[in-house]
């Protein structure tokens, strides 16, 4: 064990490193072009620890949830860099089967869409104990019993009538929870959930959430939390990957991210959190918008709307520069050729931002 | 759901009601009428056509002969008599109460006015050619239209697809008086493998429905069912061959539709393999209009696929139908056009109850 990741161990007292993801990149062919969703994604996950992947609508964050589970359909579709590696094997090499195998069983996804994403002529049931028949030896009996089992873990009412019922006759909330069921039902390593709340009333939100954070306790399963919300981000989970324009630009745990955030697109966002401590003071918003997939600037993808920005017009892209374990920053900021400027970008920090954290 | 049905069971009448009358209107709008057919024949006297017209009514005002049809109307009566029944009791009551025996009200769908034998019976003569006909096609060319549709919706724009597209649009164009003309000519008087038309062969074989035929039948029943099959072979193809695109095109894009749900992306997500995706979630939902659009096209089958009867002589209500066009034989024609409206109203309803049965969110209180 080297000392970089004894220090890691320390900090989030989880154990090895489960997910890997390095420099993907995913690209769609489509009639205009090439859209490079993703394009230089990296992370990692250790066994039983938490993520979020945040970042605004349409930086890339599903593409990147879907790449893991292969789930892009391709063409349009295309692999065209990186790896991802779960548990030391790269899921972008695995046959039809392999990944098969992995689906559900060992990741398993909670989708945004509760309404949308279960099967309208199905019972609940069935499609609990589909997933559990694929994935563990019972037959379907023994398997009706486990998706029964895991309404109760995840606290529906009545799960004995829920298992008979059709999603129709179920809320939304209630949706989502047979979704997490359904995530659960055969002891996952990790579970990817989608902007899981999203669409849910705000009231319904919470407790989603808190069901998500209290099964992943409970479990120990590994969580890989995808959100635009940096709100939930503090309560749900350890750490944090932000992403823009399909790269991840800044990673840490979540009081690094939060508190002294290392890239100006992460102060960016939180300073646009309303939150008690700036009541009556201004929120101020990222200026500007997120760039054309189809005309992306050539360096720096945030350079356009960065408020730090000063070699305008640089074509070479900065690199995630390592700031410490697992602490990376892709900013020109952390070149040591530019120690002025990140002193001035310190300088500058708002003393506000910290309430975020709390 | 029993209720539902009843409820749109007893909907159906006005409907029908509405339904024949225009169709009677339409029929008196064309020129002509069954005295038409006399007309070139120098043998038959002026008198003798006013005495036909007579004795079928057709002298009468055209909302009175419309009512004897409908049977409110006394075909005996006078005056204001005519609603008034032989026992003297509104002639639309049933027969039994004092009414009338005449018209579709008593169950009567009246004569031909060409050979005078009862429209019921005619039209009970060619429901079965027309069912094994219709039948027998439907089955193969839903099955087909299935298994290309999903084929090709399971990769777009993929060589399957394209292939599949191809034949459906051929499939479309052909018009069938062409396609079954040039299997006739093909088999039938080149090659001299199959018969040109007809449902059986006469040397051989009884008249098709006749007590001698299923006496045959019961004797020979191989021998029969090979005849039927040989007579079925053209008419089917051709039947087959423009129907198939239409459904195929629509399976493809329900499929296509399906496939794109996010219950899909769920099913997939579970592990599932694609074969189980497609066929256990995408294509059980795709069911759904698939079943209403093969329920709805029941009634164009049942009227007789017009064409191709015609062309391969095959004694079905299309056959009969365009006979009755021919000498302007009213009755029949009304008979024919009344019944496949009331198979119209009730594939509607099969394909509401047909959508309860395979979607769980739709129920008739
Ligand atoms: N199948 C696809 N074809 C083309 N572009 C796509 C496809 N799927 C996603 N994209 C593009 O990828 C980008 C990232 O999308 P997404 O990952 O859904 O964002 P989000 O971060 O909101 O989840 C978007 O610009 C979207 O238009
Ligand atoms: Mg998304």
């Amino acid at each position: 064990m080297t000392a970089t990741e004894a220090a890691r161990e320390r900090r989030t007292g989880v154990g090895d490193v489960l997910l890997d993801v390095r420099d993907l990149r995913t690209h769609f062919e489509v009639m205009d072009g090439t859209v490079k969703a993703v394009d230089g994604v990296s992370f990692s996950l250790r066994q039983g620890g938490r993520l979020a992947l945040v970042g605004e609508s349409g930086c890339g964050k599903s593409v990147t949830a879907l790449s893991i589970m292969r789930l892009i359909e391709v063409p349009p579709g295309k692999f065209a860099g990186g790896e991802i590696l779960f548990e030391g094997r790269n899921l972008l090499k695995l046959n039809d089967r392999e990944i098969r195998k992995v689906r559900g069983g060992e990741i398993a996804m909670i989708f945004q869409e509760p309404m949308t994403s279960l099967n309208p002529v199905m019972t609940v049931g069935d499609q609990i104990s589909e997933a559990v028949l694929l994935h563990q030896p019972v037959n379907r009996k023994g398997a009706q019993e486990v998706a029964l089992q895991s309404l109760v873990d995840v606290g529906v009412p009545d799960p004995k009538r829920r298992l008979k019922q059709y999603p129709f006759e179920l809320s939304g909330g209630m949706r989502q929870r047979i979704m997490i069921a359904m995530a659960l039902s055969c002891n996952p390593k990790l579970i990817i959930a989608d902007e899981p709340t999203t669409a849910l009333d705000v009231t319904i939100q919470r407790q989603i959430l808190e069901l998500i954070k209290n099964v992943q306790e409970r479990t120990g399963t590994a969580l890989l939390l995808i959100t635009h919300d940096l709100g939930v981000v503090a309560e749900t989970v350890d750490e944090v990957a932000v992403m823009y324009a399909g790269r991840v630009v800044e990673t840490g745990t979540v009081e690094e991210v939060l508190l002294s955030p290392r890239h100006p697109y992460t102060r960016g966002l939180l300073e646009s959190i309303p939150s008690q401590g700036k009541k009556g003071q201004r929120l101020s918003a990222i200026k500007g918008v997120v760039p054309n997939p189809f005309r992306m600037p050539k360096g720096c993808k945030f350079e356009p709307r960065c408020p730090y920005a000063w070699q305008a017009g640089a074509d070479e892209e900065p690199p995630l520069f390592d700031l410490g374990p697992d602490r990376m920053s892709r900013c020109w900021l952390y070149d040591p050729r530019y120690a002025d400027h990140l002193a001035e970008y310190e300088g500058r920090a708002p003393k506000k931002s910290a309430e975020v954290a709390s | 759901m029993i209720r539902f049905i009843i409820r749109r069971l007893i909907g159906t009448i006005p409907t029908l009601f509405v339904v024949s009358l225009l169709i009677y209107s339409i029929l008196q709008l064309a020129p002509g009428g069954p005295e038409q057919r006399f007309e070139q024949n120098p043998k038959i006297t002026p008198a003798a056509i006013a005495a036909f017209k007579h004795r079928w009514g057709l002298d009468q005002p055209i909302p009175v002969q419309y009512c004897r049809w409908v049977g409110i109307c006394n075909p005996d009566g006078e005056g204001l008599g005519v609603f008034i029944s032989n026992s003297r009791l509104p002639n639309f009551l049933p027969g039994f109460l004092g009414g009338g025996d005449n018209g579709v009200l008593h169950g009567d769908l009246g004569y031909s006015s060409n050979t005078g034998s009862s429209v019921a019976s005619l039209i009970g003569q060619r429901v079965l050619p027309t069912a094994i006909l219709a039948g027998i096609a439907l089955i193969v060319w839903v099955s087909l239209a299935l298994l290309t549709g999903i084929l090709a919706a399971v990769k777009p724009y993929g060589k399957l697809d394209t292939v599949i597209t191809i034949f459906n649009y051929v499939g479309f164009s052909f018009p069938t008086f062409w396609l079954g003309l040039m299997l006739i000519v093909l088999f039938a008087a080149n090659l001299r493998v199959l018969p040109a038309g007809g449902m059986w062969d006469a040397r051989t074989v009884p008249i098709f429905g006749s007590p001698e035929y299923w006496k045959f039948f019961g004797g020979h029943p191989v021998n029969a069912l090979v005849d039927l099959g040989r007579h079925l072979i053209l008419p089917v193809i051709t039947l087959v061959f423009v129907s198939v695109a239409g459904d195929s095109r629509f399976v493809r894009a329900a499929m296509i539709d399906s496939l794109h749900q996010d219950f899909v992306r769920t099913a997939r997500a579970k592990g599932l393999a694609e074969r189980k995706v497609v066929f256990r979630h995408a294509f059980r939902n795709a069911l759904l209009p698939v079943l209403t659009n093969v329920a709805l096209e029941l009634p164009f089958l049942f009227g007789g696929a017009i064409a191709t009867e015609t062309i391969f002589s095959w004694p079905g209500m299309g056959l009969a139908y365009i006979q009755a066009v021919r000498t302007f034989d009213y009755p029949v024609l009304m008979g024919i056009l009344i019944i496949t409206a009331l198979v119209v109203v009730l594939a509607n309803l099969l394909a509401d109850i047909l959508y309860a049965v395979v979607d769980p969110r739709i129920s008739y209180g």
